[in-house]
């Protein structure tokens, strides 16, 4: 696995542990209407940790001849972010068309909606600019022969 | 459409001249072990620069490594027949 890769697993843990805090966070403000702080902040230790991980992971070299990366690696990169700033297209369409029939054309949504919104799109971005780097090396990245 | 492909005699080479590894001809041509791995499965065809590379390292000319195959040849334009 090469640090492209490792750096896409590690930017899929950070983003899905991200999302569910944020799933965590919408149910404690919209149903249960209360605030668990010291979940909360267990929460964003552990999302720090991860991302202190993966800083650590990626800066971390194996061999003093490992190549960082390569042409191959910048294609994929390139691909990846191409995938990505189409999904962030589609999901700021998405969510001004969704808000359109929530509140209606003239409504308002708290800051802190619009904030985990903003975020959203952003982690969900991540999100695909990952996968879509782990896709491409499965398909044509098997390890083979040594 | 014609379908167009790039073999390589990557993997024969490489076990010709001293059964190398993909680690180490992937440090000597200076990329990852996947790319050699894409290159030798004909699921990436390599940069001219890198195809140079990968040539050079073995000693022999880019062709010898690397044949173009089209499966779908266009009739010649110079044909006896026209």
């Amino acid at each position: 696995m090469n640090k492209t890769q490792k750096s896409a697993w590690c930017g899929l843990v950070v983003t899905l542990t991200f999302l569910l805090l944020c799933l965590f966070l919408f149910i404690e403000l919209t149903i249960l209407k209360k605030m668990f702080f010291f979940m909360n902040l267990l929460g964003a230790t552990l999302l720090f940790g991860l991302v202190v991980a993966w800083v650590i992971f990626i800066c971390k070299k194996q061999s003093p001849t490992e190549v960082k990366t390569d042409e191959r690696d910048k294609l994929i990169q390139t691909r990846a972010i191409v995938a990505s700033f189409i999904s962030v297209g589609i999901l700021i369409a998405l969510t001004c068309l969704i808000l359109r029939f929530i509140v209606g054309i003239s409504g308002t949504i708290a800051v802190w909606e619009l904030t985990l919104i903003n975020f959203l799109i952003f982690e969900v971005a991540l999100l695909v600019y990952s996968v879509a780097i782990l896709v491409q090396y499965g398909l044509g990245g098997r390890d083979g022969e040594k | 459409m014609a379908k167009n492909e790039i073999k390589n005699q990557v993997r024969r080479l490489r076990f010709e001249n001293g059964e190398i590894t993909q680690q180490q001809l992937a440090d000597k041509v200076g990329v990852t072990r996947q790319t050699i791995i894409a290159i030798e499965a004909g699921k990436y065809a390599p940069s001219l620069p890198l195809a140079f590379r990968i040539a050079q390292t073995f000693g022999v000319p880019i062709e010898g490594i690397f044949q173009y195959q089209d499966e779908d040849p266009q009739p010649s334009a110079t044909s006896p027949d026209a």
